[in-house]
């Protein structure tokens, strides 16, 4: 009998195996679009899409747990009342080609929304899920997953995990509906022999040798539980931080929200949840104008100490997965990076 | 449907103006099967249909169930639109919310509570609490005293109620920031209030007002002697869902939704309580 936690998948039974999964469930793969664009995208035919397995998706997968704007009801004002109905239902979703570090992040959303009870609409669409992970050969430029522990391979959390052996995939099953997907259409794989083991080992030391930057998160997460942070760093950070939210739009565990009513008529309209940003100005205005957080008082140091300082101390780990897409979209320069660059240069005076 | 989300209805049963800007709208929930309780301290989050929601806190004490006193100042979009509804009228309510001050621990200390302005209403919760337990022996409080200040005498609330707590032997002083030809009352701060006759043994304070009262009494209850342990503050920040989810009411390592927002000034002594004010 053969071991269905780990098997070789031949690049050629790719396609194949993805539109027998697409019989099934939606598929959401990276793919490039006319502007050059790697995204996350539902797949609506597998053959005429060019999957770009390639290059790093330049928006995590939290938009399709945590969608940008979603609808969390629909109301209707009978003098005066509220009357709610709900949102449609989330639909079996299968992703595949996600990196390491989004995975992680949405294992830290999973915490995050599990209290002080099951989020609904989150649960739900997590429910209704399937991850295949990819294992990075080649991490990215700005990518720093190895400081965070969120990669370039993963231990554990995927449905599937594939590694790129070149011709064929290393693949691992997680518990329940991984390993269950495996079995189903283990027709499309081949047991693992001693030569894939070598190359995948090889492979992930590779991969590891080649990070560009020395990120010294944990050592900053330490450094943080003891030392304050200086005016100084505070001030030349918040000096170029220009309060786009990019950063924290761009962010997979970046869960922040506004909850408003959009009216559609006078007597309907919906109860939306939409990201916001702690590095906004706006983020923490009361009624009557009064900010007890205002871009003066250094907004955005609520964002590095929330990841780097609280969630270290709660949950022994720091928020943030290493991804890198804060480093590509702050125009600034004042990404998580070079928070840690100043905040571990800096010596206890 | 994501229930958290979701508010249940509610039905204006009495509007209590307090002044020029604020009243107290007293709500009963519509449908008799939802179990509903809460303590005080705790707060709630109003919906009105199109405007959304904001949080308040109950001004009345749990005794008074099914009967919710929410005293709201006019300062927003909602809170406008909730000044302009009438008796009858619906809101959305969920919740309650966050920490309560702890009225179990208060049984035969003396209660010095001081306020300024809206912050009575929270506090207000606690002090009809404690005058409803005072029928119970074992759960009786020592003494009362309240010293509440305003910025004029126009703008001092809840005076109907504060004429009934007098005569039921509550110590109130109230002060204004600004006097009119009729104040023949004290001028100055609550802070200037304060002295050790308020804060001998077995004295707790509760205090909720805005953020520069709150600290500068922290700082004269402390140089009068007063244990961290026994003053509890209660605060007040945007809020969009009351859960600990949506992030908006951080401060420092905490969150004001679900660690407070009433918190032991102890509580307070490892946080960067600068934002406070």
């Amino acid at each position: 009998m053969i071991d269905l936690k780990e098997l070789i998948l031949p690049k050629d039974n790719l396609i194949p195996l993805l539109r027998k999964l697409n019989k099934d469930a939606r598929l959401v793969i990276p793919v490039k679009n006319d502007h050059g664009d790697t995204l996350f995208t539902e797949i609506s035919d597998l053959d005429t899409t060019e999957i770009d397995l390639i290059n790093q998706p330049q928006a995590s997968l939290k938009p399709f747990f945590l969608p940008q704007q979603e609808t969390l009801a629909h109301y209707s004002i009978n003098s005066n009342q509220y009357c709610f109905t709900a949102p449609d239902a989330a639909i079996d979703t299968i992703f595949f080609g996600v990196r390491s570090c989004d995975l992680t992040a949405l294992l830290y959303m999973d915490l995050i929304f599990s209290k002080p009870s099951k989020d609904a609409t989150y649960y739900d669409r997590r429910n209704h899920s399937l991850i295949i992970t990819l294992g990075c050969n080649n991490p990215f430029e700005n990518c720093f997953c190895e400081a965070t522990n969120s990669g370039p391979y993963l231990e554990y959390g995927y449905g599937l995990q594939f590694i790129d052996l070149g011709d064929r995939y290393y693949v691992s099953a997680g518990r329940g509906r991984g390993a269950d997907l495996l079995e189903r259409w283990s027709y499309f794989f081949h047991e693992v022999g001693e030569e894939d083991h070598k190359v995948r080992y090889q492979l992930f030391l590779e991969a590891r040798g080649q990070f560009s930057r020395n990120i010294q998160l944990t050592h900053a997460c330490q450094k943080l539980q003891k030392e304050t942070v200086p005016d100084e760093i505070w001030q030349s950070l918040a000096e170029r931080c220009y309060d786009c939210g990019g950063c924290a739009y761009v962010c997979p565990t970046c869960t922040c929200f506004s909850v408003d009513d959009k009216p559609q008529s006078s007597n309907t309209g919906i109860r939306v949840r939409s990201w916001d940003a702690c590095t906004s100005d706006g983020f923490t205005r009361m009624a009557g104008g009064h900010n007890p957080v205002t871009r003066d008082r250094q907004a955005l140091k609520r964002r590095f100490l929330h990841k780097l300082k609280y969630d270290f101390a709660s949950h022994g780990k720091a928020s943030c997965t290493g991804c890198g897409r804060c480093v590509d979209i702050c125009f600034g320069g004042v990404d998580i990076t070079t928070f840690i660059e100043l905040f571990t240069r800096q010596q206890n005076p | 449907m994501n229930r958290s989300f979701i508010p249940a209805q509610t039905v204006i049963r009495e509007i209590i103006p307090e002044n020029d800007q604020i009243s107290t709208f007293r709500i009963e929930i519509i449908d008799k099967t939802i179990l509903f309780t809460f303590l005080p301290g705790q707060f709630l989050m109003i919906s009105v249909p199109h405007c959304g929601e904001a949080a308040i806190s109950i001004s009345s004490s749990p005794d008074a169930l099914p009967l919710i006193d929410l005293s709201i100042r006019r300062a927003g979009k909602l809170t406008t639109a909730i000044h302009a509804m009438k008796k009858g009228a619906q809101l959305g309510i969920r919740g309650p919310f966050g920490t309560a001050f702890p009225v179990e621990t208060f049984a035969a200390r003396n209660l010095l509570f001081v306020a300024g302005g809206i912050g009575l209403a929270p506090l207000k919760s606690v002090i009809d609490h404690c005058l409803f337990q005072n029928g119970v022996e074992e759960d009786a409080v020592l003494s009362i005293s309240l010293l509440y200040g305003s910025r004029s005498p126009s703008d001092i609330a809840f005076q109907r109620v504060i004429n009934e707590w007098q005569e039921q032997g509550i110590d109130v002083h109230l002060t204004v920031d600004e006097k009119d030809e009729h104040w023949n009352g004290a001028v100055g701060r609550v802070t200037e209030l304060l002295d050790d006759t308020r804060t001998a043994n077995n004295t707790t304070a509760l205090v909720c007002g805005p953020p520069v009262m709150i600290r500068s009494v922290i700082d004269r209850l402390k140089a009068l002697g007063c244990e961290d342990t026994d003053i509890f503050i209660t605060l007040e920040r945007h809020m969009k869902c009351g859960m600990g989810l949506c992030g908006h009411c951080h401060l420092d390592s905490k969150l004001i939704c679900t660690d407070g927002p009433v918190f032991s000034v102890s509580a307070l002594t490892t946080m960067d309580v600068m934002e406070l004010c």
